[in-house]
């Protein structure tokens, strides 16, 4: 015991001590989420859209009004030549046209069904779909509204419509910092500790006092909790931080139980903290174990949900990510933070994450040898 | 007086691979000895001591330190030694006192016991000074003699220095050395490995190592007569010499 409050004692004085570290510590966690959480945007806003009205009727003219009364849609011009709309796109004046042929009000009168236009620039094919569906549900709403204009509804008489009601649960304003917030807690659960760990072992190792804490009596499982128990402290102070400004400042709906959340990190960081142990019994730098720590980070973070939808991925990756620790933790603290889930809701993410966190962190003691090679 | 056995070691060996770094050393060592390590870089000094001190396992033979088994009894072993890497493996980023303080601990001693250890010795070797500083800015002679305090902390029997002397200035490595007589008439038997010449005369008995062997042994004046030279250095020279006329 007083071995292991000893090793803890110098590990907080040696983190403290070392300006770089409390920064990395307490201060780019802030900064990330600040940045991160206003970059990493999911929302589709601000679309450039030219339009060519070829038509300019009283119709056409209220369509085009019906498109600059959202945000999502930035009228950036009005154009008559088709053959421009290349250049534009080519030089991002504008990622979507809006083509409204020639005699379409009329067309429209007299109920021949009239088709307009929209040209939309691919390379960002999500966005480029996002688009299209949101141009959709202003053409649905434009459609009905035109049919309660009384001019309209003599000559549209019979046109049905079938007309939708959208109630969003859990984050009904579509704001995808309430999805991405949480992401971001997770990632800084998953860096840190690992990190951490990984540097601080491997730094013992670099300057040789790991090999005069071998020489010593002290039991393997009394150094081990002595690093890791520091880190495993910060890392609570971390997500308590963090979960400050994300409610506070951010406005991020937690509608589950906070105990459950701090429950469930605990055994999120045996995996993140055991990786980071990996690490450091397969790399005898810390310039090795930082870029390997990178480079596990890479990986998990794509593959855990946080931007890129696992359901999007082709299967063979899908099943891969149930071999991401990160997965599981990404779905239990998204689902604690909306849905206000309890245990029982989460044991299928809950179950493999515990098992995982209980393997690797077996595997990496167990590695970590009270020896020199 | 028949000397007591300190560490009795037996055709100890260890592999790496295909390589023998000490191969089938025996040696017995008795209380109250300077025993120094003599050898050119690789000639298995370095292991051997780790293997004495539990860092490293024995491929083969065995070994007892304090009276324990290296192989069966390597907790109970490092209980009874202390050891000083040539690095001095001192917390940079730690001050003077932490870093004895922090030793203090992983021995699991009680603090009154670290606290009265630490002022003596800092008090007898000139550390007081620099109590508060922290280990990276306090000049090398003293950062080796913090390790050696670091190391005799627990009050071990059997002491391993590894090169304890590189890179310190000789002022500093002759006070190093009038320490460690003191320690050895004190009763503790203290296993050094060396580069210097001069050191090995201070040595009560040395042994020189060649490509994991232990060449020979003995007291420094013996082996002078022995080589019919005037200094450890001829004699060093002598022994070096007949390795390279082999190969």
């Amino acid at each position: 015991m007083r071995q292991i409050l000893a090793m803890m004692r110098k590990e907080f004085k040696q983190i403290f001590r070392d300006r770089s570290m409390v920064a990395i510590i307490f201060l780019i966690p802030v900064i990330q989420l600040f940045i991160l959480a206003n970059a990493i945007t999911l929302d589709v806003m601000h679309i450039k859209l030219l339009v060519a009205d070829l038509d300019n009727s009283r119709v056409s003219r209220e369509m085009i009004q019906a498109f600059s009364h959202t945000k999502r849609f930035d009228i950036v011009g009005m154009t008559r030549n088709l053959d421009g709309i290349r250049r534009d796109f080519r030089s991002w004046r504008a990622q979507m046209v809006l083509i409204i042929p020639p005699k379409f009000g009329r067309n429209l009168e007299r109920r021949l069904n009239p088709r307009i236009q929209f040209d939309v620039d691919g390379v960002d094919g999500n966005t480029a779909g996002v688009a299209l569906g949101y141009a959709r549900g202003i053409l649905t709403q434009f459609g009905e509204t035109i049919l309660q204009n009384p001019g309209w509804r003599a000559s549209l008489q019979g046109v049905h419509l079938i007309s939708m009601e959208e109630r969003m649960w859990y984050n009904p304003e579509l704001d995808s910092r309430q999805f991405i917030i949480p992401g971001i807690v997770v990632v800084l659960l998953t860096l840190l500790p690992m990190m951490l760990s990984s540097m601080s072992l491997v730094k013992e190792k670099e300057t040789g006092t790991l090999e005069q804490l071998i020489v010593t009596p002290m039991k393997k499982y009394e150094l081990i909790l002595g690093k890791l128990i520091p880190f495993l402290i910060l890392s609570y102070v971390e997500l308590t931080l963090v979960m400050v400004i994300a409610i506070f400042f951010f406005h991020i709906a937690m509608n589950g139980s906070y105990f459950l959340l701090g429950e469930l990190s605990f055994v999120y960081l045996f995996t993140t903290l055991g990786l980071g142990i990996f690490i450091s019994t397969v790399t005898s730098s810390q310039q090795q174990a930082m870029f390997l720590s990178w480079f596990i980070s890479i990986f998990i973070i794509l593959m855990s949900g946080f931007f890129i939808p696992i359901e999007n991925m082709p299967d063979v990756l899908q099943k891969l990510t149930y071999l991401n620790p990160m997965r599981y933790f990404m779905y239990i603290v998204r689902d604690i933070f909306q849905k206000g889930s309890g245990l029982k809701y989460l044991l299928q993410d809950a179950i493999p994450m515990t098992a995982y966190g209980v393997f690797v962190l077996s595997v990496s003691v167990l590695k970590f040898r009270k020896r020199v090679e | 007086m028949p000397a007591k056995i300190s560490a009795k070691i037996e055709q100890l060996t260890r592999r790496f691979g295909k390589f023998v770094a000490v191969n089938r050393v025996s040696l017995e060592v008795y209380q109250g000895e300077i025993f120094g390590f003599l050898g050119a870089n690789g000639a298995g000094k370095t292991t051997l001591i780790r293997m004495l001190s539990g860092l490293l396992t024995p491929s083969s033979g065995s070994a007892t330190v304090a009276g324990f088994d290296v192989m069966r009894e390597s907790e109970a072993v490092k209980k009874n030694i202390g050891y000083m890497s040539q690095r001095f493996s001192l917390y940079a980023d730690l001050t003077v006192e932490e870093n004895m303080e922090f030793y203090g601990g992983i021995y699991g001693l009680p603090n009154h016991a670290i606290q009265a250890w630490k002022n003596a010795f800092f008090e007898k070797v000139g550390l007081t000074p620099f109590v508060r500083r922290l280990t990276h800015d306090v000049p090398l002679g003293f950062k080796q003699r913090l390790a050696l305090g670091c190391a005799l902390i627990h009050n071990p029997p059997v002491l391993f220095l590894d090169e304890p002397t590189s890179g310190v200035d000789p002022e500093a490595r002759r006070e190093f050395w009038n320490l460690l007589y003191e320690l050895a008439d004190q009763g503790k038997t203290i296993f050094v490995t060396t580069h210097f010449m001069d050191e090995a005369e201070y040595c009560h008995r040395v042994a020189f190592m060649r490509l994991g062997n232990l060449v020979i042994y003995g007291t420094p004046t013996e082996l002078k007569r022995k080589f019919n030279q005037t200094s450890m250095q001829d004699v060093f020279l002598k022994l070096s010499g007949s390795e390279e006329d082999k190969e």
